[in-house]
């Protein structure tokens, strides 16, 4: 049960990055390749989510793999860090579009005056 | 008066056949050399048939490089902000590419460079054809400390497994671009990791890049203006860690 409540929980995070970066790509915001690379990253999260319970069926007899089963702090927990990776990426993504552009009107803008002051 | 006029129109004609090329020099407090720099090059250039202007990116500098540039008769284009040298050299580039030449060059402000060598890599890129040509001064290392040899071997390695791409001097300054080069480079580190950074632009773009072998001078000012090797650790660092974003990206 609390192995469901935690795919549950991070579902709708998932989903929302991977609909944000199918957005993306529709727009033409980013490359294919960046959109291939994003949805493996996020299906990978979703995999391990949903694989935690027979993963720790299957590692529960393994002296250094052996737990106690998810609390419902370390369901919030996990939830948690999932989040985080996602605020992290977007955030990360943003800050490097506006360095571009920064960068970008700074080149712009000194080739302009420059041409300003040859006139 | 028909033969003044035929001669005007071929004149008029050449001139239009004249390969335009721009010589990027990115520049940070060089007041010292710039001036010599812009002058030798202008010499050299002088005996070609190549239509040219040499154009000083002055980087945010604190001295006089920027009026020093502008006496020896180059177009200044003045950062407002200090950029890098990967920033400095894209306004070059993105300058050249704005006012439609046929090649860039970029080389060194400190004077490593030999105008030669650059006249020596425009002739060559025009026979090859290649995109990205690269004035390795690794192939023949006469003149170079073997501390700077050994750094600079070590970042074309990192290159190499970072990037995929095998050549012996990444870090070099001197580089001639095609047009089809100048239309499609980006890269996004604006430290000198852009050297290594702008080969792996190129290789997914699909340039081609090659490399010459060039003579580096180190004199006194350019040793101390130069590089040293704990800088490649930053440089170094910051490869990776851009490896590492673009893989999740």
């Amino acid at each position: 049960m609390r192995y469901i409540l935690l795919v549950l929980l991070n579902l709708p995070i998932i989903l929302l990055a991977l609909f944000n970066i199918i957005t993306q790509y529709k727009l033409k915001k980013i490359s294919l390749k960046r959109l291939q690379h994003q949805f493996v990253l996020w299906l990978v999260i979703l995999i391990v989510l949903v694989c935690s319970f027979p993963v720790y069926n299957l590692l529960s007899g393994n002296p250094i793999f052996d737990s106690s089963q998810f609390s419902l702090f370390d369901i919030f927990q996990t939830t948690a860090i999932v989040v985080i990776i996602y605020v992290l990426n977007r955030q990360r993504q943003k800050i490097e579009l506006n360095e571009i552009t920064i960068r970008d009107l700074h080149q712009e803008l000194s080739i302009k005056l420059s041409d300003t002051k040859k006139s | 008066m028909e033969n003044t006029s035929r001669n005007k129109r071929d004149k008029i004609h050449e001139m239009s056949n004249k390969l335009k090329v721009c010589i990027v020099i990115p520049a940070y407090n060089e007041e010292v050399v710039i001036h010599d720099v812009i002058k030798g090059i202008e010499k050299e250039l002088k005996q070609t048939k190549l239509s040219y202007e040499i154009v000083v990116v002055n980087d945010g500098s604190k001295d006089a490089t920027s009026s020093v540039a502008h006496k020896a008769g180059a177009t200044v284009i003045d950062h407002i902000l200090n950029s890098g040298a990967g920033g400095a050299t894209a306004t070059g580039l993105s300058y050249a590419n704005q006012n439609g030449f046929d090649f860039a060059v970029t080389m060194d402000a400190d004077g490593q460079h030999l105008p030669k060598d650059v006249v020596k890599g425009i002739s060559t890129v025009q026979k090859l054809g290649d995109d990205l040509l690269i004035g390795s001064r690794l192939i023949d290392t006469k003149g170079m400390s073997r501390v700077k040899v050994l750094g600079n071997q070590g970042l074309s390695l990192i290159t190499y497994v970072l990037f995929g791409i095998n050549v012996t001097d990444s870090q070099s300054g001197l580089r001639i671009f095609s047009k089809k080069a100048l239309l499609g480079l980006r890269w996004k580190t604006s430290g000198y990791e852009f050297c290594s950074e702008m080969l792996w632009r190129a290789k997914q773009l699909g340039l081609n890049i090659s490399e010459y072998p060039i003579t580096a001078v180190y004199t006194e000012y350019s040793k101390a203006k130069g590089q040293n090797n704990w800088n490649a650790i930053n440089i170094v660092k910051s490869l990776v860690r851009r490896r590492l974003i673009e893989a999740f990206e």
